[in-house]
């Protein structure tokens, strides 16, 4: 029989209180502990899309809509100021073209679709109507000639100086699935084909085919998974600026910087070295944008936190001021017969602790069962709010640009956004080892904080109370 | 042993205030069973609350063994309280929760008593005021009244100590129970050599020990 046993058996003297209480207790704790690994959670949610976005800056000409228009193209020189820039690694360079029947023999893997033909900008005198009218008379219910105009996708060629990035193949990552890569550096009239429209176009590893008035070779087919991205051609940067008479052009460019820290550094640096010429904007601010509603559910998480461990402590607080309160007469008899303060205080405090504890030990229940729900309610509603503002983008990977949205980056961002925002919502809380440690320290603060009025009550009781009778 | 100098005690509140212990001067020798009698309000509990260190005087002085008592720091008295005082309440004042043992041993705790002799030690005493067997784990609740005042003197001889102050220990309780705690806190006293202040309205009971002080209006009346 000691201070402890005795604060441990105090806890139990009416029961059906100490019940409540728990339960009560159990409550908050349960919610500390969920928003700890909803917290927990959104913060590696957030670690991992800005690790996996990379440490890449986009560079593209100043006002530059894909093939909407506007911008003057970049030059190679200008990009060669940016190699130059410290902390840059490589920069790959892109120039994007399109392909018509006037400049190819081949034929786009896409159809122009109902909303394809309305939105194209072709029209039938300007432009020989191959597949097209195929496609338009066999969708019924669209109308005359007048309302349906005829109009060929064009193909996408492109022409950069490094297949490692995913910015060649429209934003994707891409597989060779036969032949073999070309080198990126080189001037050579080869290509990679993607496979819809080699299939389309009965293209093989060797096959050639007409552009510019050119004969490519086919070196490789490439999968995407997409079918966009599996509808262009990639051909080195050089090819393409002497066949296309762009020479020394490019649209547009990615700096890779040593690491993430030095991004912002490199990106404001690249910034002046290019001046009003170019937008430039890192995949960091994408990503930033990306995961800002999750910041906003980690910040709602915080508040909830604080706000669950404060309702614990003021429950313990009046409890144990209660219990205090009533057994004021028992607190001076203890005095009169030796006990110091220090002793009372911490048979009370253990009393507290056994009501936190076990709080705690069914709030822990409680907060692996609320985890991940809460969770995923948080950021369901906060990333589907913010969703249809941030997707949108020309067709063919011009940037996003809705009205009021900021435009940023080219194709490889618009996939970072994409995927990005795809995972955001594809993710679970558990309560670990370490959220559980860190929810006990919380409820041995709840502990501390609710019993330390009580314990400050109990110094001034005076030991005379134990002559008062009644 | 015990030696009371011009003691008093002023209680003040907004209504005025009570001079509950005026001017008092006596002194207890070693050993010496005393008695305090008066009517209703005439200030005894209030004096033997001062006695125990429950309170502090406005004025004067209590000195025990030539230890001056008045004065002290709050850890002085903890230890005065709980070595040199053994109270006895009238309500017996028992911790509900805990059984008749380990109330007894309750003060030796805080008296930093191992462990081991605690129980030991606490079994005697209740055996000494007849507290035996299955009694011993009763808790309070589950005693009698005459039981429970007797579990509450052995555990105010629990740390022997010099002076045991009882208020009223026969007040809530038949002329047979109050003889028989009357008898035991004799008994107890002379073979432990302690001294007892002892408060009673029982002019019987009070006729019976070493010495009676008579209180009228906080003040002592000479006889
Ligand atoms: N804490 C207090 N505050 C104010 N006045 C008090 C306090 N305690 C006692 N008194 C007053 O002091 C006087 C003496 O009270 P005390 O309790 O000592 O009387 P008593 O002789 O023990 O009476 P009883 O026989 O009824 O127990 C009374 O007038 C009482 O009202
Ligand atoms: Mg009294």
């Amino acid at each position: 029989m000691n201070l402890f046993s005795r604060g441990i058996r105090n806890a139990f003297r009416n029961v059906i209180r100490t019940s409540s209480i728990i339960i009560i207790l159990a409550l908050s704790i349960g919610l500390s502990i969920a928003m700890l690994a909803a917290k927990q959670a959104v913060q590696d949610k957030i670690a991992t899309v800005k690790q996996s976005v990379g440490n890449t800056v986009n560079i593209s000409p100043a006002g530059f809509r894909g093939f909407e228009g506007g911008g003057t193209a970049l030059t190679s020189d200008q990009l060669a100021k940016v190699s130059k820039v410290s902390h840059v690694i490589s920069v790959t360079q892109m120039l994007s073209d399109r392909l018509d029947s006037n400049t190819t023999n081949l034929q786009s893997a896409i159809e122009a679709g109902q909303l394809g033909q309305r939105f194209g900008p072709g029209s039938s005198d300007t432009q020989p109507q191959l597949p097209t009218t195929d496609s338009s008379s066999s969708s019924p219910g669209t109308g005359t000639n007048t309302i349906t105009r005829s109009f060929t996708p064009p193909v996408t060629i492109t022409g950069t100086n490094n297949l490692s990035t995913t910015a060649a193949f429209n934003g994707n990552s891409a597989k060779i699935t036969s032949g073999a890569t070309i080198n990126a550096s080189s001037d050579e009239n080869v290509a990679l084909v993607g496979k819809a429209l080699a299939e389309k176009n009965n293209l093989s590893v060797g096959s050639t085919f007409t552009a510019y008035n050119t004969t490519i070779t086919v070196k490789g087919i490439y999968d995407t998974g997409t079918t966009f991205g599996n509808g262009g051609v990639v051909v080195p940067l050089a090819t393409l600026q002497r066949l296309s008479s762009q020479s020394g052009a490019v649209t547009s460019a990615t700096a890779t910087i040593d690491s993430l820290d030095n991004l912002a550094t490199a990106t404001t640096a690249i910034k002046s070295a290019l001046g009003s010429d170019a937008d430039v904007s890192n995949s960091q601010d994408v990503a930033s944008q990306t995961v800002e509603p999750l910041e906003s559910v980690k910040k709602i998480s915080v508040f909830s936190l604080v706000g669950a461990v404060a309702a614990g402590a003021v429950i313990i607080l009046l409890t144990m001021m209660m219990i205090v309160r009533e057994r004021k007469r028992e607190i001076g008899v203890m005095k009169a017969i030796g006990a110091s303060n220090a002793k009372i205080m911490g048979q009370f405090i253990v009393e507290a602790l056994t009501l936190t504890i076990l709080g705690l030990l069914v709030g822990t229940l409680v907060g692996i069962a609320a985890a991940s729900p809460i969770t995923k309610t948080l950021v369901t509603n906060s990333t589907t709010s913010s969703q249809s503002q941030q997707f949108g983008g020309g067709p063919m990977g011009a940037p996003g640009s809705n009205a009021g949205s900021r435009p940023v980056g080219g194709p490889a961002f618009r996939s970072i956004q994409q995927t990005s925002r795809q995972t955001l919502q594809n993710i679970s809380a558990s309560v670990g080892g370490s959220t559980l440690a860190l929810g006990a320290g919380l409820a041995m603060l709840i502990a501390i904080l609710g019993s330390a009025v009580p314990a400050y009550i109990i110094s001034t009781i005076k030991p005379a109370e134990a002559m008062r009778s009644e | 042993m015990l030696q009371v100098n011009n003691l008093s005690k002023v209680f003040r509140s907004e209504g005025g205030s009570v001079t509950a212990v005026d001017d008092i001067s006596f002194s207890v020798d070693d050993g010496e069973f005393a008695s305090i009698v008066g009517t209703s309000g005439s200030g005894k509990s209030t004096l033997l609350a001062l006695l125990g260190a429950l309170d502090s005087p406005t004025n004067g002085d209590i000195i025990i063994d030539d230890r001056t008592i008045t004065g002290l720091r709050d850890r002085q008295l903890v230890d005065y309280r709980r070595k040199t005082i053994g109270f006895v309440f009238q309500n017996y004042n028992l911790v509900p929760n805990l059984s008749a043992v380990e109330n007894v041993m309750l003060p030796m705790e805080y008296a930093h008593v191992p462990a081991s002799e605690r129980r030991k030690r606490a079994k005697k005493l209740l055996e000494q005021v007849g507290i035996t067997d299955e009694k011993l784990q009763r808790k309070p609740g589950r005693l009698s009244g005459g039981e429970q005042q007797r579990v509450s003197i052995a555990r105010a001889l629990a740390n022997k100590p010099k002076l045991i102050l009882a208020d009223e220990p026969t007040g809530n309780l038949d002329s047979e129970n109050g003889t028989m705690i009357f008898d035991l806190l004799h008994k107890l006293a002379r073979s432990e050599h302690t001294t007892i202040l002892v408060v009673t309205h029982d002019l019987d009971i009070a006729g019976r020990t070493d010495r009676t002080f008579k209180l009228k209006d906080g003040k002592l009346q000479k006889k």
